[in-house]
This record gives structure tokens, sequence and C-alpha cells, in this order.
């Protein structure tokens, strides 16, 4: 082959090299200002259950970018859910908050504290998101009749069972009540002397707050209002006592964190284990054993509380911007996009156009268990929507903690933990006079 | 001539300045400047994310004071600090004079005791979860295999706290290691060879003589830990997150999660001003008592 006289020549390469610093410094060679200007959003979001969720977002955020030529969507995975509200808020402060965000729904009030989201209800009224989506869903992202967001990942806890386990303690059907899920709890501990070796039941740490005001709502209470909690009522009490009893019995763990307790149902160390049912597609498939989904049992009625969370679009950014944000929004949570991302993770696809797609009614056909969590969710409601909700969380955990480990009794942790919690409540909706 | 003196004094004194004046603005910028602000925000009631704020007058220390966690997390970095500075401290000092002789080898010894010190704290913190694991970890194995009972470590109220103490000696006691063991070199040998040569025992020449000689390094030393020790944030945050029950959590992490966990910035500058006031009462305590008797070798 002979030596093609390339037009790049090694001292054209260099020049460009050297010269190229300088260009990049002049804006209008880069970015022309002619209509077909590329409007770049940034998007924060958590990690919220176990599995490999990362991969998939990327994903997603990849095809919206190839589909959509006017925006570049920059996706920022942010941590935890508290971890992504801190640097939103964070960046609030200093005026350049993301274009747009995925918290927790009970975020929703301290957002609007801080005046920081767009009213989008007008878009969503002009679209089909009113008619489509599953209105519970929505519901979470709804305050005083205006809309804030479009749902992306709601989820409930669920109660996965270990099947062998069931199996080997002669156990023919799940728990659906409180008393049987004791039973149960109790049969299904496994205890060589001294050491344990399964317990009957984890109820997910880090967010067994989010599982005790699904246990109130089992018990007929919902334990918050618009600007106070309720943990106090005999109901909630009453749930907090239940726990102690199995604790005391032996048969549930005191205390786990989130990722630990999926990990140890993995592994065997627990039959039955409270957790979102984002988490069902990893622990389905993770697990060497066969893995069963029930709804969590009831006292007076089934209960439980939505976790996952809703796009929020910022308020502070260009109309352009806005647009755009509403577009990618819009796109995350259109039909074929929410049914492949409820298959690969399990969290629950919001519009009840892509629980009719050809990929959904197959999947559910195969794995009935996917079906549990929708259907509990026409018992479920937001989680603990209050202002302060973060410390509210927490002095509820904190409360649930100490009594678990004896430290204090249920009444008075809870009456403490209501007390406190409704004077930071107080103290910031002081703040909006 | 004197005339000419007295300006190359001036011009000399200029430079200083000038030459401290990088230094005197970053200092000014980002310490001076943030303590003030938080004494100025500890009057108010500030939400981070919002430009508004509100003046409260004492209302947050009125709060402070009746905040049954405030006080949990004095107590739990009053106990931390007053067991891990001593004890690493201790520690360091036995490695230090172990390893303050002439045998073949003791360089390898040396880093393998200042090692933990280069290992980033997160990393660290991470191991020692691992360490800790109740159900896998080895630390319980080796427990399980002596026939001990095994422990919940960081998920146990009682446990979790001491915990990450002992990590703490682990990773800061070879920093001080090396530190004493610069002082070590600097203690004239004569006075060793003629104790021994009058029969002075090795414990007693280590206390009449090493710690005295070497006191002024362990001064430098204890306040040097007291001031790491308002730094275990890193591990809290990585390790426990303040659980359980907030039986880990100490002032640094309290005030991190009021100020960004809540956003309550009015409160945790109430509560940073507070720690401020803690550090440096300590630190002067330290020096009135401990501070007073350092003796320093061919001086006063």
């Amino acid at each position: 082959m002979t030596s093609t006289k390339s037009k790049l020549t090694r001292r054209k390469l260099l020049a460009a090299g050297l010269a190229a610093p300088f260009v990049s410094s002049m804006p209008w060679v880069i970015c022309p200002t002619h209509a077909n200007e590329v409007v770049k959003l940034q998007f924060m979001y958590p990690v919220g259950v176990s599995g490999d969720i990362n991969k998939l977002v990327t994903g997603m955020i990849a095809d919206f970018n190839a589909a959509h030529s006017g925006i570049e969507v920059e996706a920022i995975y942010a941590g935890s859910y508290d971890n992504t509200e801190q640097k939103v808020i964070t960046s609030l402060g200093v005026g350049e908050p993301p274009a747009m965000w995925l918290p927790i729904n009970s975020s929703l009030q301290t957002f609007l504290g801080l005046d920081a989201l767009e009213d989008v209800t007008e878009q969503a009224k002009a679209d089909d998101i009113y008619s489509d989506f599953i209105g519970g869903f929505l519901d979470t992202a709804v305050s005083d009749g205006r809309l804030y967001g479009l749902s992306f990942q709601p989820s409930t806890p669920v109660l996965y069972y270990n099947k062998d386990a069931f199996a080997a303690a002669g156990l023919s059907k799940t728990p659906e009540n409180w008393d049987e899920l004791f039973d149960a709890a109790k049969a299904l501990t496994i205890r060589d002397g001294s050491e344990l070796k399964r317990w009957g039941l984890i109820i997910g740490g880090g967010w067994h707050d989010w599982m005790f005001e699904a246990y109130c709502r089992q018990n007929g209470l919902l334990p918050w209002e618009k600007d106070k909690v309720l943990w106090d009522r005999p109901e909630a009490v009453e749930a907090l006592q239940f726990w102690k009893q199995m604790v005391d019995a032996g048969c549930m763990a005191p205390a786990s964190t989130w990722q630990g307790s999926a990990n140890d149902f993995m592994a065997g160390t627990t039959a039955m284990l409270y957790h979102s049912t984002g988490s069902l597609t990893n622990l389905r498939t993770s697990s060497p054993f066969k893995v069963g989904v029930a709804f969590m049992p009831k006292r007076k009625n089934w209960g439980a509380s939505q976790g996952g969370g809703p796009i929020m679009i910022a308020k502070k950014q260009s109309d352009a911007a806005k647009r755009a944000a509403w577009t990618f929004a819009r796109w995350m949570t259109s039909t074929d996009v929410q049914a492949n991302w409820g298959k690969a993770t399990g969290y629950l696809a919001v519009r009840k156009s892509s629980w009719e797609t050809d990929l959904m009614k197959s999947y559910v056909a195969e794995v009935p268990e996917a079906k549990v969590a929708l259907d509990q969710a026409q018992y479920s409601g937001a989680f603990l929507q209050v202002p302060a909700y973060s410390r509210a969380r927490d002095l509820l955990k904190s409360a649930i903690d100490r009594t678990l480990t004896g430290e204090i009794e249920a009444g008075a942790a809870l009456t403490d933990a209501a007390a406190e919690t409704n004077r930071e409540i107080a103290r910031v909706m002081r703040r909006r006079g | 001539m004197s005339q000419t003196l007295a300006r190359s004094r001036r011009n000399e004194a200029l430079l200083a300045y000038l030459l401290l004046a990088p230094s005197l603005l970053f200092l000014v910028m980002f310490t001076y400047w943030p303590i003030l602000r938080s004494l100025w925000f500890s009057l108010h009631d500030v939400l981070l994310g919002d430009p508004k704020i509100y003046w409260m007058g004492d209302e947050n220390y009125r709060r402070l004071l009746a905040d049954p966690l405030f006080w949990k997390t004095l107590g739990n970095t009053a106990f931390y600090t007053l067991i891990t500075v001593p004890t690493a401290i201790v520690v360091a000092l036995l490695l230090a004079v172990a390893l303050d002789s002439k045998l073949r080898g003791m360089a390898i010894y040396r880093s393998a005791f200042f090692y933990p010190v280069m290992i980033p704290s997160v990393a660290a913190g991470m191991v020692w979860v691992f360490l800790y694991a109740p159900a896998y970890g080895p630390l319980n194995s080796a427990l399980g295999a002596l026939g001990l009972p095994r422990v919940n470590w960081l998920y146990d109220r009682d446990w979790a706290l001491p915990a990450i103490m002992f990590m703490s000696i682990w990773k800061y006691s070879g920093y001080f290691m090396l530190i004493l063991l610069a002082a070590l070199k600097l203690v004239p040998s004569d006075l060793y060879e003629a104790a021994k040569l009058d029969g002075v025992s090795g414990w007693q020449r280590l206390l009449y003589i090493t710690v005295p000689l070497i006191s002024p390094t362990l001064y430098f030393v204890t306040v040097i830990g007291i001031l790491h020790s308002y730094q275990i944030f890193d591990y809290v945050y990585v390790m426990t997150q303040g659980g359980p029950a907030d039986a880990t959590n100490v002032l640094t992490f309290y005030i991190y999660q009021v100020g960004f966990q809540y956003q309550d910035i009015g409160y945790a500058s109430t509560l940073a001003n507070v720690l401020l006031l803690f550090v440096l009462g300590l630190i002067g305590l330290i020096a009135v008592t401990f501070g007073r008797r350092v003796h320093y070798l061919g001086e006063r």
C-alpha cells in the first residue's frame, strides 16, 4: 500500500491542538446563538432501593438525549434521598438549582416552603396526565389542589417471604393479620442455643418509620395532618407495642440497615422482610430460593404509605428550560418508559396504559408478585407530608429505636417525639407567616 | 545613618506584612468571618435555601439548654475525647519507645504502625464496618472461635461508640508515635547512660527522664489530639450515621444534621458556637494545667 498523503499533517494537528484552548474561550465560536440552541438541563436523582439502579437511569437519559436534539440532560447521581435533597437545597441557597430533581414525596412541603417548585397543573391538564396516571400516585405531588411534579417511581413496602423457609416450617399461607404475622415469625425463627441462625422478621432499617406509618394506617390511623403529627394516639402506641412484643419474643431483629436487611434476606438470615417494592427485581433474581410477595398484614384494615417520589421542576429558571424540563419529565413518565422501568426495578408504573402494554402484561403473567404492590397501592397514601418532615422522621426513628432497645416505654417515646416534632413544625410554619 | 536603619526596619516590617497578607486574608475569609456570621445567625431563624432571616433573640440558646439530644451529643463528644486522646497518646508513647532502637528492619515496623494514618478516613471506616459486621465480620468470627459471645458492635447501643473509639485509637496512634519518635531522638543519650550506671530501671527511666524531656511534644500531641477528636465526623457519617438511637451522635455530626438535613442553619450555628466555646475551654484548661508543667530543655 502506498503512503497516502493525509491532508491532516502532524504540524496541522499540533497547531489545532494549540489553538483549541483559545478557540473554546471564544463563546461565539462554540455556541452560535441561532434557533437550534441546545437547552442543557441538570437532573439530580437518588438511588433509594437495592439493585443496579444507576445503570438503568443512565441508559434512560442516553435514550432521551438521543431522541431529543434540542435538549441535553445531564444526570447527576446524588446519593440517598437525603443526600439528594441536601444538594438541591444547598444549590437553591446559592440561587442555582438543578432544572429537575427526584426527591422523596414527603419533601413536597419543604420545597414549597422554599418557593422552589414550578406549578405544572396547567400543562398536566392540557395533557393526558390526569386521565392516564393512577390517581393515588399523582396525589402525592398535589398540595392545595395544585400539581408540583410527575410521580416517577412510586412504591410501597411489601412483605417479602422466603417460600422455602415457609415450606420447611410447615406454613401453608402467608400471614394476613398482625397475630398471624407474630405466629409465623415465631415459627420461622431458628436459634442454635443462644446463637441466632435466622430471624423470623426484619423490618428494613433506615426506613422503619415508613413501615411504622403503614402499621398506624393498618390500625386505622393516618398519623399526620397538614400541620402536625399524631404519633401519640393510642393506635400508634399500640403498633409500637406490637413491635416491641415481637422483639422481646426474639423473633424480630431490634435494628437493621436498609441495604443490610435486603442482604440478610437474600442470605437467608431472615425469613420475612418488609422492604420497598422497588427492590422486587433484585431480591427476586438474586435470592437462591423462591421469593414470595404479599400484602403487609392488617389489623383493622390494609394500609401502606407511598415511598418514592415525583420528578420536580425548578421554578427559578428560564421558560425555555422549564419547557424542556417538562418534556423530560413527561418522557420519563410516558407509557413505555414506565413499563420498562417498572419491570426492571419493581417500582410501580404510574400510568394505567403502562400496565396495558404487552411487555407489562407478559411480565405480570410471568411474575404475579409484581402486581401485589399495585393492588396494595389502592390502600395507600402519601408519606408524612408535613413541614420539617426530615427532623420528624429522625425523631420518630429515634423513638422507635429507643423503645425496641428497652430504653424507654412506647407511649412515652411516641408522646415525646410527637411533641418535639410538632414544636418544629410550628417553628417552620411561623416563618411562612 | 540611623534614618536609613529605621527605613530599612520599616521596609522589613512592610515586607513581613506583605508576606503574611495572603494567609491573613484566607484566615479572615474562612475562619473569622464565618465565626462572626454564625454568631449573627444563631440569633436568627435561618432556613437553608431561603435568603430571608428573622430575628429570634436568645430563643435558639434557650432551646439548646432544653434539647436532650444536645446534651447527649455533648456527653458523647466529651466521653470520646477524654478516653481516646489519653489512650492514643499512651499507646503512641509505648510504641515510640519500643521502636526507638537501632535494630535491623526497624523502619519496616515504623512504617507498619504509621500506615493507618495514611488510609483515607472514609476508606478506613468502610473497612472497619466490615471488620465489625455482626454476622460475617472477622472480629465476631474470632470471638466465636474463642467461645466468647458475639457482639453486635455498631448496632449495639452500648458498643457502637467504644467500637468507633477503638478504631480511632488505631488510626491516630501511629501519627502521634511518629511525632514522639522525633522528640525521643533529641533526648541526650548520656542521661540514659548515667541512669543505667546508677542502676535505674527501664520503667523509671521512661517516667523520670523520657517523659519530662519530651513534655513539650506530649503537650503538642495532646492539643492536636483534642482538635482531631472533633473531626470524627467522617467515621460517624460512614459507619453509623449517629445511630443506633443516637448512641454515636457527636456534636459535629449533630451540627451537620441540624444544618443540612433539617435546614435549620440558625440552630446549627448556635450548636457550632457552643462547640467552639467547649473546644476553647478544654484547650485553655490543658494550657493552664499541663502547659504550665511543660519542661523546655535548656530554657528557663
